[in-house]
């Protein structure tokens, strides 16, 4: 140990790595210690000294805080959008067991028409259980005012399959009143949902007004899901009715497998029964989003519904050329999930652009705090050096300080962006769905931490270069 | 620690203009030594005392402390040689505003870590320069000279081959003067540290010591 001691007092960079413990002083380690214990003082003493160094500076530390954490809050709020679509939708159809059969390139049933007759073709594979049609429209008026956010939609279900289903996602979420049954074929009953009637301040019994229609409610349910608590369910006939849809067309079928079926392999069964057949009914999207009525003698007369209907024969033409195409799609959960994926990839854009510009507005905030009090701290680093601090622990001081500025500003930021989503949700339960999960709070305070250490650095290396009398002299 | 000064210069920018504070000085500094460099204001007292401790790095010339040439050294030796072998007093202490008497003593270690040991010898080195009492306080709530004293046990912590100080008693009462002296003469005598100290005030020379008498950059007499 003498020997040791002789060596590293005579020569400060003789490494000795095979000692057990720093001979330097009794109990005390030097920097080329490889023992793990030296590392964890150092990184406390470190820690505890940068800490002590930002509470000693509380307005210059609290703004920088300040900015980090709007930034991340920011970016927690933005983020929680997308995070919400993608919740919303998975615990969606998460609950919806079984495969919808739709129009081939339909995003939603909304827009998709198929002949009514193929339901029973599908009905007759093996593995089918059961397939229940059904028509999809937009409700424009209810209790006469327009409804654009959140959409109001109606659905027609045939009465005597749906009871027939063994899960039904809007049969399980009854809460007062009734599903719809056989008895309520024909008549103008609705199921509504509980956003629906708190909106409207209906209950059971009440008349709801749905663009022309009067419709008696019967029942009351709640899916708490933003996409299905839309639905104003009724009989399909008179869905048809109102969305004026012929008795021969449905948006799309719902088909439950049979117990201990393969829900893929049912999939592949149905998309091979349709393989190279042509939907003669297809229709333009336009005409199926309502925004055109459906073909009649009365639109074969009207010029302009003319030219779309010659439109949509010169598409259903080209169209058929592929005999390997298939007019429908068979999706199930997963599928709709990714479906919705695309969908809200470019809102992830945007609010990439938009976390980009609060991002970077915080980076060059926390560059110059820190270029600010490293400036101001040069005779502090100065002497640090003169009294033997390397060039390496002046830059971990300060990227000690500016990651916990960092680290402290992502968990600020984070709690409070969470806070605002779940105040926002409370606010609007029906318009929106904000989700700050635990991976993208996670994620904030590890990127906050990484921005608060990325923006200390440049400050670090420009103090830790300099020779000790330097700094002294320009502080 | 023996210290052999060859030929140095030290030009340094202020502003627009250059400043030649060294104009190739050369000198020897014995080890164990009191050694004083004195001499009007510019001379380069000061510039030559943090040359010595490899505070700053001259423009031409060589330093060699002990058969080592401190311009051969790369930047993490010199961290070394400062850390373990110079202790350094400043005219104005230059103690850190935010950390108590005790931890300024122990700043050079915060780095690798404070031992139980070093604790307990920045604590005994405060209660030998009378500051006992004063053990938490910050530099703020302590007079000029005891802010010089919990310098000078900063100094004496690491145990150093060589003590630098600049013009220690500057800002100082007679009598504080007088103490820090006292210190700085007990640690040659105890340790055997080769001291060096600049100042202007030549009352507290004895006959023994070695005196460095600067002018215009230059070695005026030894």
């Amino acid at each position: 140990m003498e020997l040791a001691r002789a060596k590293h007092l005579s020569n400060g960079v003789e490494r000795h790595t095979q000692a057990a413990v720093c001979s330097r002083e009794p109990g005390g380690f030097c920097e080329h210690c490889p023992l793990f214990l030296m590392r964890l003082l150092e990184s406390l003493g470190m820690f505890r000294f940068a800490i002590k160094n930002l509470l000693s500076r509380p307005l210059r530390t609290l703004l920088a805080l300040c900015g980090l954490t709007v930034a991340i809050a920011g970016m927690v709020g933005l983020f929680s959008v997308a995070e919400g679509i993608e919740t919303s939708v998975a615990a969606t159809f998460g609950k919806v067991p079984g495969l919808a059969v739709i129009q081939a390139g339909a995003p939603i049933p909304l827009f998709s028409r198929m002949p009514a007759a193929w339901g029973a073709e599908i009905a007759r594979l093996p593995g089918v259980h059961i397939v229940h049609p059904e028509v999809w429209a937009r409700a424009n008026l209810v209790e006469g005012k327009p409804c654009f956010n959140p959409p109001r939609m109606l659905f027609g279900s045939e009465l005597e399959k749906s009871h027939q289903l063994r899960y039904s996602v809007y049969r399980e979420g009854i809460k007062e009143g009734r599903m719809l049954t056989d008895a309520d074929m024909g008549t103008r009953h609705a199921l509504i949902s509980r956003s629906i009637a708190d909106q409207f301040k209906k209950k059971v019994g009440d008349t709801l007004r749905v663009d022309s229609l009067e419709l008696e409610i019967v029942g009351i349910y709640q899916c708490n899901s933003l996409i299905l608590d839309t639905a104003i369910i009724l009989d399909i006939d008179l869905v048809r009715q109102l969305a004026r849809v012929s008795d021969a067309s449905v948006s799309c079928f719902y088909v439950e497998p049979a117990l201990n079926v393969d829900r893929d392999e049912l999939g592949n069964r149905i998309r091979e029964l349709f393989r190279g057949r042509t939907d003669e009914t297809r229709q333009s999207p336009l005409l199926i989003a309502g925004l055109l009525p459906e073909r009649s003698d009365k639109t074969a007369a009207n010029p302009v519904g003319a030219l779309f209907s010659a439109i949509g024969a010169a598409s259903r033409s080209k169209d058929e050329s592929g005999s390997d195409e298939l007019p429908v799609e068979v999706r199930d959960s997963n599928d709709w999930s990714r479906e919705f994926k695309k969908f809200s990839a470019d809102l992830d854009i945007f609010l990439l652009l938009m976390t980009g510009i609060g991002v970077s507005i915080a980076f060059v905030g926390i560059v110059n705090t820190m270029l600010m009090s490293v400036t101001e701290r040069f005779i502090e680093f100065g002497i640090l050096k003169a009294n033997g601090w390397s060039s390496g622990a002046v830059l971990r001081l300060i990227g000690f300080e500016s990651a916990l500025l960092g680290l402290v500003g992502g968990l600020v930021g984070g709690v409070l962006g969470y806070i605002a989503t779940l105040v926002i949700n409370a606010n609007w339960p029906t318009r929106i769905h904000l989700y700050a999960g635990p991976r993208l709070l996670l994620g904030s305070v590890i990127f906050s931490t990484v921005l608060g250490v990325l923006g200390g650095l440049y400050p670090a290396i420009r103090a830790a270069r300099m020779m000790p009398m330097d700094a002294i002299r320009r502080g | 620690m023996q210290i052999e000064v060859d030929n140095i210069s030290k030009t340094y920018r202020r502003g627009p203009a250059e400043v030649r504070a060294l104009r190739g000085l050369s000198c020897r500094i014995e080890a164990g030594v009191l050694t004083f460099i004195v001499g009007p204001s510019g001379s380069g007292k000061s510039s030559l005392l943090y040359l010595l401790g490899a505070l700053d790095q001259p423009t031409s010339g060589e330093i060699i402390c002990q058969g080592r040439r401190l311009s051969q050294m790369t930047s993490r030796e010199r961290d070394v040689f400062r850390r373990d072998q110079v202790g350094f007093v400043f005219q104005n202490f230059n103690l850190l505003a935010n950390l108590t008497a005790v931890e300024n003593v122990l700043v050079p270690f915060f780095p690798q870590g404070v031992a139980a040991a070093q604790r307990a010898r920045a604590l005994e080195l405060l209660r030998r320069v009378g500051l006992g009492d004063r053990l938490d306080h910050r530099p703020s709530q302590l007079s000029g000279g005891e802010q010089q004293r919990v310098a000078i046990a900063r100094a004496l912590l690491k145990r150093p081959k060589l003590v630098l100080a600049d013009e220690p008693t500057g800002e100082l009462d007679s009598e504080s003067g007088a103490e820090i002296y006292r210190y700085l003469r007990g640690l040659r005598d105890e340790q055997g540290a080769t001291v060096v100290i600049v100042t202007h005030d030549r009352t507290h020379i004895q006959p023994s010591d070695n005196v460095l008498t600067l002018r215009d950059g230059k070695l005026a007499a030894s």
